[in-house]
């Protein structure tokens, strides 16, 4: 039996892929989050060689390749480099939308720090707006123990 | 005319079942930084980097973006390669055209894997074609299964046979610093009382899942004899393919890596000047998933003739006091990191070559030695390293 | 002297499915339909080399030609020539739950000539043998995966006695 190849029917099967899986945030990673946790304060790596301040702090640093173990606290209060806001619902947001992200740089780091802008509307928002981490009351060292980052007033 | 490219710095991290003292990108960290060590060369020296890592078993997807620093490859070229069990080897193979063609230099290679992350064998049947062939698959252990049986009923192997070739792999493991499994195994009545995991493999018959990470340092020969006395030669590569874990679409489905093996080897030999691999090769590091792959890759890579690959591992044939060693690192039975294991294959067997093997180096003088890999789409690839061309 | 802290690592867990929507294409969309309304299995024959193409698809692997549209219904009875049965519990992605324990497979040559992939009905392991001869049993309900509309493959006789 041939058949022309525009009478065949192509099917869209429906599928998922559940494969659980855990995460190691490894001995830096855990000491940034239990900082979190515990003390409400914010944690970065310096690396002495080239000045730069790694917010969330990381093992080795970008430029010199140096192995960095200096340990820094940095302000929870910071600059706005940018945001955007995600308007389409969507599994993976953490909220309903509208949900703003903020690149945020804290007063003392020398990186961006990506995290969720509350107690704002969209159309407030500038870049250069200082503003301020609301910690949850309940924390559980995920970078989610900051609710959101909201305008200092 | 293509540059001859060296191997002139390997390491490796020492291989566990977890390490939740690092992440991803750090425990890939440990391995570059011992390989730079080796070749007593810094970040800035490097051109290129290509790594290897299987994403599904960790389900961090695109992992040399996060870990670009880590891997010393801000502001360099270089990729991050996937293909299965081969992607070490593939990673090789890329960082070698590098060499070859004159593009780079210098290049690192980086494979890594955490395993205790995800579940791998969940990670390996989401893998296969979601419309097709999970049905019936439990992941990769059932293919291997399967032919373990057919191999027992065909060659007049035994499940003693089995057992003799994780005896050797443990061993080995025990004289290998950076082995994961060091079971200190006394005789086969041990592992012939233990457990199956899928019939006729036991546990003790399959690999481990490892975290780990192995790094080598490749160079043109313009600069190889500047940075070590002991370079080890990439001779020549190859990579062949064949249709996928699909029951018999070539034909025979016991000898579903037969072909790929077959064809590889046969190839590499012929352009090598290689017409008694045993005699003409002084060991292999082979990517054997389990004890009775082992004995099956001896004939696919006709280190022996058809059905006779369990009378070597009987008679003590490839032993690291052995005529023709294999695997006397452990190899993958004892340590697995998948990303990283065909790097650790050519890792040992380019120890072998320098005398650098410590407690597990073979008694046989390697001047030759070959490195294989098998991937899961039951692609072959073998790398060939020499002492001197 | 003050004890010193025992290190804590932080693993972060993440298990939420992924959902996907798969293409089958119009060959292997044929495979999917004549097993969901007919409970048959359909594959193509190449028209170049006349070996048949499984799972059927546009290109035949031996010739690298197009494989063509002569479509050929299977048998739904074969011999086992391998087969293996799970023991460790293992997690199956697609659906997102453990494998039942023990989960007999094999690989099974229809007697069309072509070897396929699917689960034993037989759970006693002890009565599993190469050769024996099995059909396969379709589900009744919630078909339209293409082969997995198998159950599996039910034992019909047993292997002759001194063969």
């Amino acid at each position: 039996m041939t058949k022309k190849l525009e009478e065949l029917e192509a099917f869209v099967v429906e599928g998922k892929v559940a494969i659980p899986a855990t995460y190691s945030a490894g001995t830096v990673g855990s000491r940034f989050l239990i900082e979190m946790r515990d003390n409400k304060r914010i944690m970065g790596m310096r690396c002495s060689k080239c000045g730069i301040v790694y917010v969330p702090p990381r093992s080795t640093c970008e430029s010199c390749f140096d192995k960095l173990d200096e340990w820094v606290e940095v302000s929870d209060t910071g600059t706005i480099l940018t945001y955007t806001v995600a308007c389409q619902p969507s599994p993976v947001l953490p909220a309903e939308p509208p949900v703003i992200y903020g690149i945020i740089r804290l007063d003392g780091a020398g990186t961006g720090f990506v995290h969720m802008l509350g107690e704002v509307k969209p159309e407030e928002l500038k870049v250069g707006m200082r503003v301020k981490a609301v910690f949850k009351e309940e924390r559980t060292a995920s970078v989610l123990d900051i609710k959101y980052f909201r305008p200092l007033k | 005319m293509a540059n001859r490219v060296a191997i002139v710095g390997i390491g490796q991290t020492f291989h566990k079942s977890k390490r939740p003292d690092v992440n991803q990108a750090e425990m890939a960290n440990e391995a570059v930084r011992a390989a730079l060590t080796d070749a007593q060369l810094g970040s800035k020296d490097i051109e290129a980097v290509v790594s290897s890592n299987m994403e599904p078993f960790e389900g961090v997807y695109l992992p040399d973006h996060w870990m670009a620093s880590e891997m010393a490859a801000c502001g360099k070229s270089g990729f991050k390669v996937a293909t299965g069990g081969t992607s070490g080897a593939s990673a090789v193979v890329e960082a070698f055209h590098l060499i070859a063609s004159g593009l780079a230099s210098t290049s690192l290679v980086v494979g890594f894997q955490k395993h205790d992350t995800g579940d791998t064998q969940a990670g390996m049947t989401a893998c296969m074609t979601p419309v097709f062939g999970s049905g019936a698959t439990t992941g990769a252990i059932s293919e291997f299964a399967n032919q373990a049986l057919v191999y027992m009923e065909k060659s007049g192997a035994k499940e003693e046979h089995a057992a003799m070739v994780r005896l050797k792999a443990d061993r080995g493991a025990c004289r290998n610093p950076y082995a994961q499994l060091k079971l200190g195994l006394k005789g086969v009545e041990e592992i012939l009382s233990s457990g199956y995991l899928e019939w006729p493999i036991r546990i003790l018959d399959f690999c481990p899942q490892t975290c780990g990470a192995c790094a080598l340092v490749l160079a043109s020969e313009e600069i190889a004899g500047k940075i070590t006395r002991k370079p080890v030669w990439i001779a020549d590569t190859i990579t062949v393919h064949q249709e996928p874990f699909r029951a018999g679409s070539f034909g025979d489905p016991t000898g579903l890596e037969t072909y790929s093996q077959d064809v590889a080897s046969t190839k590499l030999y012929k352009r090598n000047g290689i017409t008694n691999p045993r005699k003409d090769i002084d060991m292999a590091e082979i990517y054997e998933p389990s004890t009775w792959e082992e004995m099956m890759h001896y004939e696919h890579y006709h280190f022996c003739d058809e059905n006779e690959g369990w009378k070597l591992i009987e008679k003590g044939i490839t032993a690291i006091e052995g005529e023709f060693p294999v695997n006397p690192s452990g190899g993958v039975l004892s340590t697995n990191p998948i990303g990283a294991t065909p790097v650790i294959r050519v890792a040992e067997a380019a120890l072998q070559i320098r005398g650098d093997a410590g407690e597990h180096q073979v008694t046989r003088d390697v001047k030759t030695a070959v490195a294989t890999a098998l991937g899961g789409c039951n692609w072959t690839t073998m790398i060939l390293l020499r002492r001197s061309l | 002297m003050e004890k010193e802290p025992t290190q804590e690592y932080i693993q972060v867990k993440i298990d939420t499915p992924r959902p996907y929507r798969w293409s089958t294409g119009k060959y292997l969309g044929k495979l999917y339909k004549e097993a969901r309304d007919r409970k048959k299995l359909v594959t193509n024959r190449c028209t170049k080399c006349k070996e048949l193409v499984y799972p059927p698809q546009m290109v035949c692997g031996r010739c690298k030609v197009e494989a063509g549209q002569d479509w050929v219904e299977m048998s739904d009875k074969g011999t086992v020539v391998q087969y293996t049965y799970l023991i460790f519990p293992r997690w199956d992605p697609h659906r997102g739950e453990y494998y039942s324990s023990p989960y007999p497979s094999a690989t099974v040559l229809l007697d069309s000539g072509l070897y396929l992939r699917s689960r034993l009905e037989e759970q006693d392991t002890k009565k599993l043998k190469r050769g024996m001869r099995v059909q396969a049993v379709w589900k009744e309900k919630g078909r339209g995966r293409g082969q997995d509309d198998i159950e599996y493959f039910r034992t019909i006789e047993e292997l002759e006695v001194g063969k």
